[in-house]
Formats: structure tokens, C-alpha cells, sequence
């Protein structure tokens, strides 16, 4: 393949990783504090509202490292791939400003009332606010998986001369996958701010006495993290039947089912070796694979061989989706953990066994892993396709210089990194030392 | 008149959407482009001198810009939607070009506006690195400016000559940004920083008359169709009036200056009233000799526009989108000029909770 078409794809791969850590983030703690708030209105004491107060600094970090973090994504669209919006900017156009004028207008309206707003509003009015910004973060997502799932898999559109226009935009917007995309992702970020709310707490009963809010924190991550878990389990059975139907290619990359026909093991672990197309090392669950993958006409199950030569990567297809798997899998044992030490009502602080501390605080940030795993499997499982079936990353690839590709990569890893640095670092700040309040007023400096 | 000649070269009627609805898209995002320059320059502006400025000052000229950062982060935004939603078919032509300026311009925004709310939020001993990071952050943002308007005015022809063009445009346009950005800070600000922006915009001014002059010579031997368009078209006497007020602009931007150092009287806002105006008549001196091309005798605003159904909804949604935009803006900008004032403290007038 093309070097400058694959650096491309490295590329825009590392942009939309970073941009999916902060936006599981973002996503997960805006309804989370307003489930802290409304906790807060019924429930006596002021447990709720430490909280709040506490975590919606975090939210605040993550929140305007999404939007900054949207800025790459959004250019490298055009940089990367200049063919694409000539193809697709019949349905991609209005998609990207409706996601835009819904991210400017909960910005502009709620997102400042929110940080900088508090003590100028009513409880009430506040908490609407909250709100607010929680379903407009919400549907500004889905706008954008809106586009990433009709590009999965393309409903209500026709193809004539190499470009893509519109027939019915309803069909576009909730096409085949879309729900199933959204629900990932809900999950996903429910997941990655459960894993951070236990590995707070649990971190900073390490060195501060625990209190009653801690508690009640760490005891809503740990529900809130069981009832992600359950939510990822139909997501992904969900996604996975799609797969089978609409993207027969993706479904058996997944699987690891070289050859048409053959006895369909569900491989559970492996290392795919595309050179042999065989897999090595298989840990394999026989004959229980044949639901998750597809048919075709004669009823027969679709294996790689039916895509010689157009076929995706199929180690990555293969990892990332049982990375993202995995992740979930240290959900489940992490939560029912938490559960099984707040099985006791009133734990003394350093009740936390020094063990369990140890583990939570390891797993802080263990959820991020599904974002861009699950980022992989959606868009390199499609691979070479951009555009299912249709337009392949080649065709719109540009012809930028691979040398000014590793240079421009390599900017972008250094940027990144520190950013990433800079939010473990204010967040462990903030967990040992206790968060600043952040003031703007209107026109005075 | 035209609108005349336009419907008559491309054969639309004038009621027709898809003759207008290009044209209406232009406008909006022009007028995007000439708020971001107006509203955010002066942001970009100072987070370079930071750069330079003495470590004791840095961080009340990062307080000065903080109200507007929320509105000023959202302008690139705006530009880049407008722009992908209306005129697909010239996105991928024009940004595929740029590769390694846009990198420059997405880290550059990156950075300064995580550093800067970062900043807000971090503990003592680590703002000044953050510090670093917002003014490295507006030094890659205006650099990239620079090259992205060198790479956009030479038609997007690479080679040795056009990259010294380019390095030398980067330069003059982060020398604009400074002056926009010391123009400002003179008139919000008195004392030692008032002083140093005054020589700081001295310095800047030339550079930046510099790169205007460049630009302007560069963009008419390197098109012909704009050489004509300049020089044979009606408009002449425009063409004339603009390089006029351009040239008014700079003298008595420098004369000001000059009369700051002498006299500390004088009225502190003429610089960057002046300033503000020279980056006006640059953007539209630009925008005259584009129209309606998009990549210069290659792409109109016609060829590159969405079908009219895509740019109904996107006109539907911007017509709901436009008055929260414009009460917002001025909400937020209206205490932009003259002397910064300072906040209430919290709890005078208001009952905390």
C-alpha cells in the first residue's frame, strides 16, 4: 500500500484517539454531575455537592480538551483527505455544521453559565444548565456518529459519477448503525469516568482520610460502572450482529475466518498471521462463531478469502475488538470488586484493604483503552473502504510528501503527550491537594 | 451591476438559489473571517508577546484576554464548518495543498487554548509553563497564518523562492498579530506594560507595513487575472482609495507611537482603532481580488458549492444558529475597549450560595 495513504491513516487514527479520551470523558461526567446535583436536592448533607464541586473541575479539563482536541480532527478531514468531501459533501456538510452549531450554541448558552456561572444562578435554574449541557454534549456527538455510521454503513443516499447525494436524510442520520455506534459509546464513556471515579477515591484514601462523600462517590462508580457494563454487553452483541449483516469483511476480520465455509470457531485469543492466512496461538471455542459472521447468497458463511486483496488488517481488526472487550471485562471485575468492599454500609476510612486501593488506583484511566480500540475497529475494520464499499481511503488520499507526513505525525505525538501529561497531572493535583475555583466575569480583567 | 455581469457570464437567473446561496455563503464566512482577525487578533497577539514580555507581567496580560476566551476559541470553528458545509468541492483542493501550515495552525490552537484555561487551573509553581505553552502555542498560530495567506496568494506553487516567501510572510504576519496585540494592550492597560507595548508595537509596525506591501506586490505579479482586475478593471479608483487608507493607516499608527514615547498624553485607542482598520482593508483588499474565485482562476464559489438542498439546510440551521451567535458576541465583546476595568468581588451585589 500507498506510504503516504497508510501514515495518513496513522494519523488520523492517533488525532481521533485523543480526541475520543476526552470526549468519553466529557460525555460520562456531564450526565454524572447531574446525577450529583439532583442526588444533592433529595438527599440531606452536603456529600453530593462536595462531589459536584470536585468533579466538575475534572469535567471542565476534559471538556476543553475535547473542543481544542476537535480542531486537528476537524482540518485533518480536509489535509489528509482532500478527495473525501468531494465525494461526500452532499451528506457530510450539513452532518459537520449541525455538530459544529450545536457544540457552539451549548458552549456559547450553558457550558460558561456552567463553570463560571454558579453562584449567579438559582439551584434550580443551575441545574437545568446542567442539564442542558449534558444533552447538547449529547447530541452533538451524534451528529458526528450520525456521519462515522453512515459511512459504516451508507442508507438513504444514491452514487452517481463518484459522488454521494442525498434522497431522504432521515434514512442518513439514523442509518443501520448509528444506534448501535451511539450506545457503544455511551457505554465506553460510562465505563471510562466509572474507572476514574473508583480510582480517585480509591487513590486518595491512600493518603487523606476518607469522608462521607468519598463514599458515596465511590459506591455510585462502582453502580455506575456494573450498569455500563451491562449497557457494553448489548452494544456490542448489537454491533456485532450489524457487523455480521452489513459488513461481512469487518465480521470475519473479527473472528479470524480465513476460508469460506469452514467450521466457524469462535476464537477468543490468537495472533492472526495475514502471510499464512492462518491464525496462530488460537484459544478457540468451537463451532460457536457462525452467528457473528456473514452469508452469503447460498447460505454459506463469508470468509476473508472472499475479499482477496481488498480485505482490512486483520491483526488490528482482531485486537482492537478484543482489547475494547477486555476493558469491559476489567470493568466487570472492578465493579463487582468495589461492591463486594462496600458490602459493609458504614467501611471506617482505611477500610479499603491497601490491596483494593492499589488495584482501583492502577485502573484510573484503564477505560480510556476502549475509546480508540473501539475507534480502530470501526474505522480500520472497514479498511481499504472509507466509504463501505464505495470510495476506499486510496482514492482520497492527497499526495502530501510521507517525509512532511512523519514530520507532521511526530509534531502531533509531542503535543499530545504533554497535553495528556499536563490533565494526569492537574487531576493527581487536584485529588491530593483539592481543586481551585476558577473565576471570569464579563468584560472585566 | 455586478450581480449583472455575473448572471450574465455563469447563465443563472438572479433569483435563482443556486446563484445566491454561494454568494451568501461567501459573505458569511468572510464576515467570519473578519471577526476572528478583528476579535481574536488581538488575542493572538498578546500571547506572543508573552513570549518576550518579563516574567513579573505574563500573567496579568493573560488575565486581560480571559473573558473573551471563550468566545475566541469558537471562530476557527465557525470558519472551517461554514466553509466545509458550503463549499465541499473546493475543501479537499484547498487543504490538501497545506498540509504542513494547517499541522502548524491546529497544534498552534491546540496548545494555547488548552494552556490557557489549563493555566487558570494548575498550581503556582507550574503556570508559567503553561504560560510558555499559550505564547508558543499564538507564535505557531500566527506563523501559520502567515504561511497559509503566502501559500494561498502564490496559488499553492511550492519551491525554494516561495518558501523564502513564505518564511517572510509567517514573519510579518506574527509581526502584525504583535502590533494588533501591543496596540490593544496600551489602550486596556496603564504603567510599566503600557510602556513596553509601546516599543514593542514600534518594532512591530514595520514588519508588518512589510508583509502588507509583500503580499499585495506578490499576489499581483503572481496572478495576472488580479494584476488586471487591479490595474484595467472600473474599480480602479477603490483599488486606489484602499492602498490609501492603508498607507494613512500605518503613518499614524507610527506617529502615535512615536508621540507616546515623547508625550504620555494622547489618546490610547487611535493605535489600535488604526491597526484594526489596516487588517480590514488587507482582508478586503484580499477578498476583492479573489472574488469569486476560490483557488484563483480555477474554483468559484459556484463550482465549489454544495447541491442547493445541502446548502438550504446548512442556510436553515445557520438563520436558527446566526442571532444566538450575534447576541452572544456582543454580549461578550462589548467591554473590548478602552481601559480594562476591574472585576466586582463576588458577593458585593449578590447573595453567594
Amino acid at each position: 500500500m500507498n506510504t503516504t495513504v497508510w501514515l495518513s491513516q496513522i494519523q488520523s487514527l492517533v488525532s481521533l484517539g485523543f480526541m475520543s479520551l476526552f470526549l468519553l470523558i466529557e460525555l460520562g461526567l456531564a450526565w454524572v454531575l447531574l446525577f450529583f446535583r439532583l442526588a444533592d436536592r433529595y438527599s440531606p448533607g452536603n456529600a453530593w455537592m462536595l462531589a459536584y464541586r470536585f468533579w466538575v473541575r475534572v469535567y471542565a479539563l476534559a471538556a476543553i480538551l475535547a473542543l481544542a482536541a476537535g480542531i486537528p480532527v476537524l482540518i485533518e478531514l480536509g489535509s489528509l483527505w482532500p478527495g473525501l468531501l468531494d465525494r461526500i459533501g452532499d451528506v457530510a456538510g450539513p452532518l459537520l455544521a449541525a455538530a459544529i452549531l450545536t457544540t457552539f450554541i451549548v458552549k456559547s448558552c450553558f457550558m460558561s453559565a456552567m463553570l463560571f456561572g454558579q453562584r449567579s444562578l438559582s439551584d434550580t435554574a443551575y441545574t437545568a444548565v446542567v442539564f442542558m449541557v449534558a444533552a447538547g454534549t449529547t447530541l452533538s456527538v451524534l451528529w458526528v456518529l450520525a456521519l462515522v455510521g453512515w459511512m459504516q454503513t451508507p442508507a438513504g443516499t444514491g452514487f452517481l459519477n463518484g459522488e454521494y447525494f442525498v434522497t431522504d436524510w432521515y434514512q442518513v442520520v439514523f442509518n443501520p448503525s448509528v444506534g448501535w455506534l451511539f450506545l457503544l459509546l455511551a457505554a465506553a464513556s460510562g465505563m471510562a469516568v466509572a474507572f476514574m471515579l473508583l480510582g480517585v477515591i480509591a487513590g486518595r484514601a491512600s493518603s487523606l482520610p476518607a469522608d462521607d462523600s468519598g463514599r458515596q462517590v465511590f459506591r455510585a462508580g462502582a453502580v455506575i460502572g456494573l450498569a455500563a457494563v451491562l449497557l457494553y454487553g448489548v452494544a456490542i452483541t448489537g454491533y456485532g450482529r450489524m457487523v455480521a449483516t452489513h459488513q461481512p469483511a469487518k465480521a470475519a476480520a473479527t473472528a479470524a475466518y480465513w476460508q469460506s465455509g469452514r467450521q466457524p470457531d469462535l476464537i477468543l485469543f490468537g495472533w492472526p498471521d495475514e502471510q499464512r492466512e492462518s491464525t496462530r496461538a488460537v484459544l478457540a471455542w468451537p463451532h460457536a462463531g457462525g452467528k457473528w459472521l456473514g452469508f452469503d447468497e447460498d447460505g454459506s458463511l463469508i470468509g476473508l478469502d472472499h475479499f482477496s486483496g481488498m480485505q482490512p488488517p486483520v491483526a488490528l481488526t482482531f485486537w482492537s475488538f478484543r482489547v475494547a472487550l477486555a476493558v469491559a471485562l476489567a470493568m466487570l471485575i472492578a465493579a463487582c470488586g468495589a461492591l463486594w468492599c462496600m458490602r459493609r454500609k458504614y467501611i471506617e476510612h482505611g477500610d479499603l484493604p491497601a490491596g483494593w486501593r492499589r488495584f482501583f488506583s492502577c485502573m484510573t484511566f484503564l477505560g480510556w483503552l476502549a475509546g480508540p480500540a473501539l475507534l480502530c475497529h470501526v474505522l480500520a475494520g472497514q479498511a481499504p473502504f472509507i466509504i463501505s464499499q464505495t470510495v476506499t481511503f486510496m482514492e482520497v488520499a492527497g499526495s502530501t510528501r510521507p517525509s512532511h507526513l512523519v514530520m507532521g505525525i511526530a509534531a502531533h505525538l509531542a503535543v499530545y503527550s504533554a497535553l495528556l501529561l499536563g490533565f494526569i497531572h492537574l487531576l493527581r493535583h487536584g485529588v491530593q491537594y483539592g481543586v481551585v475555583p476558577v473565576a471570569r466575569r464579563r468584560g472585566r480583567a | 451591476m455586478i450581480v449583472d455581469t455575473l448572471v450574465e457570464l455563469l447563465g443563472f437567473s438572479a433569483e435563482d438559489p443556486a446563484f445566491w446561496m454561494p454568494l451568501v455563503f461567501m459573505g458569511l464566512l468572510f464576515a467570519i473571517v473578519v471577526a476572528a482577525t478583528l476579535l481574536d487578533g488581538f488575542d493572538i497577539g498578546v500571547g506572543c508577546l508573552t513570549l518576550i514580555a518579563p516574567r513579573e507581567l505574563r500573567p496579568r496580560m493573560l488575565s486581560l484576554l480571559s473573558p473573551w476566551r471563550d468566545a475566541n476559541e469558537f471562530w476557527l470553528f465557525l470558519g472551517l464548518g461554514v466553509f466545509v458545509a458550503a463549499f465541499p468541492n473546493a475543501w479537499g483542493s484547498i487543504m490538501g495543498q497545506l498540509y504542513l501550515p494547517l499541522c502548524l495552525l491546529a497544534l498552534g490552537v491546540l496548545l494555547r487554548s488548552v494552556s490557557f484555561e489549563f493555566r487558570l487551573r494548575a498550581p503556582l509553581n507550574l503556570q508559567q509553563r503553561w504560560i510558555l505553552g499559550f505564547g508558543l502555542g499564538s507564535l505557531a498560530t500566527a506563523a501559520a497564518h502567515g504561511l497559509l495567506l503566502a501559500r494561498l496568494v502564490v496559488g499553492y506553487r511550492s519551491g525554494g523562492g516561495y518558501l523564502a516567501f513564505g518564511l517572510f510572510v509567517a514573519l510579518c504576519c506574527v509581526a502584525a498579530y504583535c502590533l494588533l496585540g501591543a496596540a490593544w494592550l496600551i489602550m486596556r492597560e496603564q504603567g510599566p506594560l503600557r510602556l513596553r507595548a509601546v516599543f514593542w508595537g514600534r518594532r512591530a509596525v514595520r514588519w508588518a507595513a512589510a508583509g502588507a506591501v509583500g503580499v499585495s506586490v506578490v499576489l499581483a505579479f503572481a496572478n495576472t487575472g488580479v494584476f488586471l482586475k487591479w490595474s484595467d478593471g472600473p474599480q480602479w479608483s477603490l483599488v486606489a482609495c484602499l492602498w490609501v487608507v492603508l498607507l494613512v493607516c500605518f503613518v499614524v499608527i507610527e506617529i502615535t507611537l512615536q508621540r507616546m514615547v515623547t508625550h504620555s498624553d494622547g489618546t490610547t485607542m487611535l493605535p489600535f482603532l488604526a491597526t484594526l482598520l489596516a487588517f480590514l482593508v488587507i482582508l478586503g483588499g484580499l477578498f476583492y481580488s479573489f472574488f469569486p474565485y476560490l483557488v484563483l482562476d480555477n474554483i468559484t464559489i459556484w463550482d465549489a458549492s454544495a447541491s442547493v438542498s445541502s446548502l438550504g439546510l446548512v442556510l436553515a440551521a445557520s438563520i436558527v444558529a446566526l442571532p444566538v451567535a450575534l447576541i452572544f458576541n456582543i454580549w461578550v465583546y462589548w467591554r473590548m475597549f478602552g481601559l480594562s476595568r476591574a472585576p466586582v468581588p463576588p458577593g458585593l451585589n449578590r447573595t453567594g450560595r
